[in-house]
């Protein structure tokens, strides 16, 4: 079974290699096209790339999640066949996804051993895997509680137990999916340090990343993948993020933002005293006091979990609130339904894009119109004009520049970022007064995030109130006017002005180390 | 990518053509087993329904019903909803209309919309229920509908039984329907009625209101992803309910025109399946409804010829059912043949890419 002999490879040595793949969806898209790929023991390697450019397919073959169509993986300097993950464990190559795979209500020991239980007679040894997760723990020097219930971890913690699981299960090559999407910058560089330890110790890993810096911080050769063809494999040291941007995209993007002045017209959100309790009877924000102006975009900052997403779906409508008022333009909204708050002029930018903002299984020009096919320039007696949607949505393509095979393709055909052009040609291009946007750009590749930043920043000039939440905090900083930040449901910071804040800055109210007086805190409330 | 949804269009009709020739074999080899002249008895499975006038004549009378059911289904399932109470608003739709049809004196202009609303309501009530409750409660959909189903078999039957009952009927009865009440019959034929025509005009209705109308859109919609939907500002529950209300009585008319069409007093002792098989129909069909009558003339032939080989040959009732059965089973296997399919498309995906390199 062994004879795939990790010892013998020495550090430096190629330790897997990718040899043409080609990998082809069942909707006929072409993920990967004769990609070649290497990692040498000892290293930790780059996979950079704008959405749809294959990076996660690549790793998902590798993973055997996917079954690739045609090339090899040579791993030890022998052909290996890769059909199922307990393959790819077996044989010492683990994952971690973007999504975590954890069970929320087990126990960190018990989805440490999931899938390599230890055992008693026919019963689960639970002393047992409590001590395998202690000695995995002690012996890569990454702290974890067995007993804690996954569901009560911070997301930074679970992705330390998801690298612990995989380390528990022998895996020498680690592929990390965007690890670093949703962790704050402290939580960021603690994980790059145990990353660093873990090199230092001969494992290989890969890095999926779409931020320039921290790849450039912790890799040691990067391969750039465009449009599903691996473009070139070189040493990080030798390039510049502008070099590796100008690879990722094939042309000169502009990474800086240029913002207008900001021309403050009257309050259009005004939040006072809201609070929403979850089924669990505890309270996810509690008292929340902020106004939002018409041309101004109030910034969100938190670490996922502190109220964040809730806030944004009770003013969306999808939550209800337990206390406290909601206001848009004067008039309360607490009891309106999403037909009204959007007929309101409310534009929700949902964080759960392939839930909440499309359909998969629609069409495009279908996604487009799902709120305002009702309306009477598209209803002719009673019968929706599917032309004038037709030529709607192909015009709102070309002004995104979605990539796709025309209106009438399906989004599930589409890449990450292409969807959510789609969802932010619909939400933007009814004339919004409020703006709601949750992690607009999240994974989404450099161009299309750009093209989403833009469009917002017009409707800003053109008078929309923006509330946005984003995990991006060089984005939420760039584009916002002013910030607040929420820690464990409270706001417990705001910055009138973002000209001079740092990432730092944010990331130590975030983590609830400082807190601003509430005084300070006041300064949200315009009226 | 437009070349990989033709293959998946050949592949749909590929599947259809090699499903069915699968059930033929079995069907063969079931009906080799059992039977003393196989040959003949295959060939009344294939052709038996157009031997002759009188059974064409059957297969289309057969199909009237499952219009109804099949549009109803397709309707509802597209709204995501997997409510199986059609079977109960068909069969109520029958006891609304014997209900109003033993009303004595009403002109026929009056007497056939009469009885054909009171199917509407009743199968609107029926189906609307489990609807209404999975809104309102949460409530399972498919464990209320079913149940339901018994709810409108036995109240239907009570109701026959005894305040409709016919004492001088000598059999289990309703009273005779009103001659006004009873269907005009088309082509001088005695089971070809009025019902086909409502029958038709169901189908189109179904296809106009699905994917032209701002309702249908959000029946779609709802069906395909209710989160989206709800976000969107579509009121979600009001399109469940409205859809549960409309897909029933489209059902329970099914059932009146049904009674009416083919009967002169309610006979019907249990479930009829229509129904039923109007759920296998909106499988085949994939819920959309323009497919509704092709599937169901395929069912009613299938049904046709098994009746048909049942009274010509030794086989047993049992062998001839499981027949039937195997032959739809294959029909609504959607996964056969997709690792070919998967294999062609990677090839001419392949292809193309030769192609724009080439260029």
């Amino acid at each position: 079974m062994s004879n795939f002999e990790i010892d013998k490879i020495q550090i430096g040595e190629d330790l897997l290699v990718m040899k043409n793949i080609t990998k082809i969806y069942s909707n006929g898209f072409v993920a990967n096209k004769n990609v070649n790929f290497s990692i040498k023991k000892g290293e930790i390697h780059g996979l950079v790339g704008e959405n749809g450019a294959g990076k996660t397919t690549l790793m998902k073959v590798l993973f055997g999640q996917e079954n690739l169509d045609d090339g090899e993986i040579l791993y030890c300097n022998q052909p290996l066949q890769i059909k199922n993950p307990l393959v790819a464990l077996e044989k010492g190559i683990g994952m971690v996804h973007q999504h975590f795979m954890l069970v929320e209500s087990l126990s960190v020991a018990e989805n440490m051993v999931l899938g390599k239980e230890p055992k008693k007679g026919i019963l689960y040894d639970k002393k047992e895997a409590i001590k395998m997760t202690e000695e995995v723990s002690k012996l890569y020097n990454l702290k974890v509680d067995p007993n804690v219930l996954v569901r009560d971890l911070s997301i930074g913690y679970k992705q330390r137990v998801e690298i612990l699981k995989m380390l528990l299960h022998g895996a020498k090559v680690l592929l990390l999916d965007e690890p670093t999407a949703v962790l704050t910058p402290q939580e960021t560089e603690e994980l790059f340090k145990q990353l660093k330890e873990l090199k230092n110790k001969g494992f290989s890993i890969v890095f999926i990343s779409h931020k320039l810096n921290e790849v450039k911080e912790i890799c040691d050769r990067i391969t750039v993948l465009r449009s599903g063809e691996s473009k070139i494999t070189t040493d990080v040291k030798d390039l510049s993020e502008d070099d590796i941007s100008k690879l990722i995209v094939g042309k000169d993007v502009e990474l800086n933002i240029v913002k207008n002045d900001k021309k403050i017209n009257d309050v259009v959100l005004s939040v006072r005293n809201l609070s929403y309790k979850n089924k669990f009877g505890l309270y996810d924000f509690h008292n929340l006091n902020f106004d939002v102006c018409g041309g101004e975009i109030l910034g969100v900052a938190g670490v996922e979990g502190n109220g964040q997403s809730e806030l944004a779906n009770v003013i969306a409508g999808i939550l209800k609130q337990s206390g406290g008022d909601i206001k848009i333009n004067g008039e309360s909204s607490i009891n309106f339904d999403i037909r009204t708050l959007r007929e309101k002029g409310v534009s929700i930018v949902h964080e759960d894009r392939m839930i909440y903002g499309a359909c998969k299984t629609m069409s495009i020009e279908q996604n487009i119109v799902s709120d305002r096919y009702y309306k009477q320039e598209y209803c002719d007696k009673g019968l929706i004009d599917w032309k004038k949607v037709r030529k709607d949505s192909e015009n709102l393509i070309k002004e995104y520049s979605v990539k796709c095979d025309g209106a009438s393709a399906d989004i599930k055909t589409l890449s990450g970022g292409n969807i959510q052009k789609v969802v932010a040609a619909r939400e933007f291009s009814n004339n919004p007064k409020l703006l709601i946007a949750s992690h607009p750009t999240r994974g989404i590749d450099i161009g299309a995030a750009d093209l989403i930043r833009r469009k917002m920043l017009n409707l800003r000039d053109n008078g929309t109130a923006t509330l946005l939440f984003s995990a991006d905090l060089t984005e939420l900083i760039s584009l916002s006017d002013s910030i607040i930040v929420m820690y464990e449901g409270n706001i417990v910071a705001y910055f009138e002005s973002t000209t001079n804040l740092t990432e730092t800055m944010l990331g130590e109210y975030m983590l609830g180390i400082k807190k601003q007086s509430d005084e300070e805190i006041g300064g949200v409330l315009h009226c | 990518m437009l070349k990989s949804s033709k293959i998946e269009k050949q592949f749909s009709i590929l599947r259809t053509v090699f499903s069915i020739s699968l059930a033929l074999i079995i069907a063969f080899i079931l009906i080799y087993t059992v039977s003393d002249n196989p040959f003949k008895d295959f060939s009344t499975l294939l052709f038996g329904p157009l031997k002759n006038t009188s059974r064409i004549i059957t297969v289309i009378s057969k199909t009237i019903p499952l219009l109804f059911t099949g549009v109803a289904v397709s309707l509802i399932y597209s709204a995501g909803q997997i409510n199986i109470a059609a079977e109960g608003a068909f069969f109520s739709g029958c006891i609304a209309a014997t209900c109003v049809a033993i009303i004595p004196n009403i002109p026929p202009i009056i007497h056939i919309p009469l009885c054909l609303l009171a199917g509407f309501i009743v199968g609107s009530i029926v189906m609307g229920i489990p609807g209404i409750m999975h809104v309102k409660y949460d409530v399972v959909t498919i464990v209320s509908s079913l149940m339901i189903n018994y709810v409108a078999l036995y109240g239907g039957l009570y109701i026959i039984l005894n305040p409709l009952r016919d004492g001088k009927a000598g059999f289990e009865a309703s009273l005779p329907f009103s001659l006004n009440a009873i269907l005009p019959k088309l082509f001088n034929e005695e089971r070809i009625h009025l019902g086909l025509i409502i029958g038709i005009l169901v189908v189109i209705i179904g296809v106009v209101l699905l994917f032209k109308t701002p309702f249908g859109y959000e029946i779609r919609t709802v069906g395909q992803n209710a989160k989206f939907a709800k976000l969107s500002g579509i009121k979600t529950d009001k399109v469940i309910i409205l859809t549960s209300l409309l897909a029933g009585g489209i059902a329970g008319i099914g059932g009146s025109v049904e009674i009416l069409g083919n009967y002169n007093r309610f006979v019907y002792p249990g479930f009829t399946n229509h129904g039923w098989d109007g759920i296998m129909i909106a499988v085949f069909c994939r819920n959309n409804p323009k497919s509704v009558p092709f599937a169901a003339l395929f069912l009613a032939y299938i049904k046709t010829a098994a009746d048909s080989l049942n009274l010509t040959s030794s086989i047993p009732i049992e062998i001839v059912s499981i027949i039937q059965a195997v032959i739809i089973i294959f029909i609504a296997a959607e996964r056969l043949l997709a690792g070919l399919e998967h294999k062609k498309i990677v090839e001419a995906s392949k292809n193309n890419l030769k192609l724009e390199e080439v260029k």
